[in-house]
This record gives structure tokens, sequence and C-alpha cells, in this order.
């Protein structure tokens, strides 16, 4: 078949199956349109694209995460809204599995915690890596409450008995 | 060159969507400026704008998803959902922009991302002309029906990506260029899906 002819078939063909819209579609689509335009949640609908490539969830969020770190790393490696930065880096961190990198998150939560201008004690290589009780570092929180990160990166709010109880468990572990 | 002519042709779309044949010249100028108006009144968030928007594409836009292969009741809730995207991301729209490869940009997403989500999803013929009565008819007339019929099928079972181009240039009358933009390529991006997807559409028809 020649493409001219197999051109002139398809125009006829559309023609042909010109199919009317419902009577009515008009008016019902006019008024679903809202009066008034809104700004619309340019985050959201960045995620939805991701997530509609049919990439997981994670993995949607990761590369938001990424994308904001390239950003502001571009723009000199901080944000303006203070902590993003530092954030979307610790969990980048933990998305590439805490196991190896925990070292490394716990530094940057640390400097993170220094940065917003919490206290933070630090007890860095004195402590047993492998015991996954271990306190790794603490902070007050309120009067009387502490949240504390262990060695293996969970974070727990704990009373002051309660903290008293884990350093002195630490310090038995380490004279032994 | 005769190709270069029908493509100069197909540049009034607009025009060949809504008005004759006559006074083409006047009538076109009058149509490029109530469209630069409409563009100018969507850009303000105009909401007659929006319905005059509606009025003009409706019917083209509920045709192009039929044509993709959605049925009735999916080609008007997307038709709804393209002048929804349409609206909502008005702010897109960028001055010298053709108003019609940037609304059929957004319903080719629509489109795709509703295959997306209904995987699996057969793609519907949209109904056509019904092959008359061999009894009646001429010989020749019934030739040509059958051939459109097979052409028709071959359309449906084109991969989507190739059926979109066929339906963007040949049955919804965009310009290349257009078209391209319709669905998001480079215009020589398009060209070879157009040549694979007219050499596909040979190999089934003949």
């Amino acid at each position: 078949m020649k493409e001219e002819n197999l051109e002139n078939l398809l125009n006829e063909l559309a023609e042909r199956t010109a199919e009317q819209a419902r009577p009515g579609l008009a008016e019902d689509i006019k008024q679903q349109i809202p009066q008034r335009l809104t700004t619309h949640r340019g985050g959201m609908n960045t995620v939805n694209i991701i997530i509609d490539l049919r990439i997981s969830k994670l993995a949607a969020a990761a590369v938001i995460i990424i994308a904001m770190i390239l950003l502001a790393s571009f723009f000199g490696g901080r944000d303006s809204t203070g902590g993003i930065y530092q954030e979307s880096k610790l969990f980048v961190r933990y998305l590439l599995g805490t196991g190896k990198n925990s070292a490394l998150t716990a530094r940057l939560t640390y400097e993170h915690l220094v940065e917003k201008g919490i206290d933070v004690v630090y007890y860095g290589d004195s402590i047993d890596r492998e015991d996954s009780n271990a306190v790794l570092m603490q902070w007050k929180v309120a009067e009387g409450r502490y949240k504390v990160l262990f060695s293996d990166l969970r974070e727990k709010e704990v009373s002051a008995e309660e903290l008293i109880r884990l350093q002195a468990r630490m310090l038995q572990k380490k004279t032994k | 060159m005769e190709k270069k002519a029908k493509l100069t042709e197909q540049k009034g779309d607009f025009a060949h969507h809504i008005g004759g044949q006559q006074g083409v010249g006047r009538k076109k100028k009058h149509l490029e400026e109530r469209r630069d108006s409409l563009a100018a009144g969507l850009r303000a968030g105009n909401h007659a704008a929006a319905a005059e928007l509606v009025d003009i594409y409706y019917e083209q836009i509920y045709l192009f998803m039929r044509r993709l292969g959605h049925s009735c009741e999916a080609s008007e809730d997307l038709t709804q959902e393209s002048f929804l995207q349409a609206w909502q991301h008005i702010g897109q729209l960028r001055e010298g922009k053709a108003l019609n490869s940037w609304l059929y940009r957004i319903a080719s997403n629509v489109s795709k991302l509703h295959w997306r989500r209904h995987k699996g999803k057969e793609a519907v013929g949209i109904e056509g002309f019904e092959v008359p009565d061999s009894s009646e008819a001429d010989p020749d007339e019934i030739g040509r029906n059958e051939e459109l019929e097979r052409l028709k099928d071959a359309v449906r079972q084109l991969p989507r990506k190739y059926r979109e181009v066929i339906v963007l240039h040949y049955m919804q009358h965009l310009t290349i260029a257009e078209a391209a933009e319709a669905a998001g390529v480079r215009k020589g991006t398009f060209k070879s899906r157009l040549n694979r997807a007219l050499k596909a559409l040979r190999e089934q028809v003949i």
C-alpha cells in the first residue's frame, strides 16, 4: 500500500469514526471547574508524579531528597529553612543502610543537633558499638525528660531515672 | 511538496475545527486573535475563559481519548480530568505557546496515567461505520469499508506510543510540531515514531 493511500485512509477513518460526545458533557465539565484558582500543592504533585512512574514510595522519597541535597549543595550546602539539608542527608544515610553507616549517621545526627543549639552529650567511641543498648548520645527535651540515641540508632524518650539506669549499666559493662 | 502543503493547511487546525472554508484568511486571523485573548484570559485565571476553552475543545479531547482506546465512560472522565488539570496548571501556559498542543499534552499525560493505573486494561475500539449490506452497496464501497475496518483494528492494536502519534497527527489533525509537543517528544523523535507506526499499519492492513 502506498504511503499516500494509507494517509488518506487514516484521514477517512478519522472522519468516519468522529463519535459525538454526550450532550451535556461540556456543562458537566464547566460545573466541575472551580470558580477560583487555588495554588496547587506543588510538592505533593511532584511526589505523585514520581510515584506514578511506578517506583516505590520509598524510592520516590529518596529521589526527591537526593534532588533536594543536590540543590542545597549547589547553593552552598545550606538551606534557608535550616535542618532540611541535614535531615535529608541523615535520611539518605538511613536509606542506604544504617548498619554500614551508623558511625557516620550518628555523627551527622550529633552535628545536626548541635547546629540546632541543643546541648547534646555524646559518648562517641567510649561505648561498645556491639551493645545495642549502649547510649550513644543524650539530650534534654523537657524537665526530667531526655532523648536517648542508642548505638543501633534507636531513639527513645526516657525519664531522668531511666537515663541514670542506662548510664549505670554502661559503666558497669565498662568496668567488667 | 504535497506534504508541505498539507502541513501548512493543518497549521490552521483551530480554524479547521471551528470555521468553514469561506474567507479563510480573515477568519483565521480573527480566530488567532480569539485564541490569543482566550489564552490571556486563562492566564489571568478568568473562569469565563476556562468555560470557553471547554466549549471549544471538549469534543476534540473526548474524541482523542476514545481514539486512544479508552471506553466511553473513561473518556468522559479523562476529558473532565484534562480540563481540571489544565485549569490547575494554567500558570504553565507560556505566552506564545500553542493552546491546543498544550491542552493535548495535558490530555495525553492524563491518558498515560490512566493506563498506568489500570495496567492490563485492553484498548477499546471506537464505534465507527457499519459495513453496508452486500446486496445493496456498491462493491467498491464494500471493499473500501473492509479496508477501513482492517485499518481501524490495526490502529487499535498498535503499541500505545505509536497509536498516539497516529491519532494526534492523522486523526486529530495536529501539525507535526504541535503533535510532537503534545506527545512530549522532539520533532525528529515524533517523525520516526510516525514512520514506524505507519510501517506497522501497512504490514497489518496489506
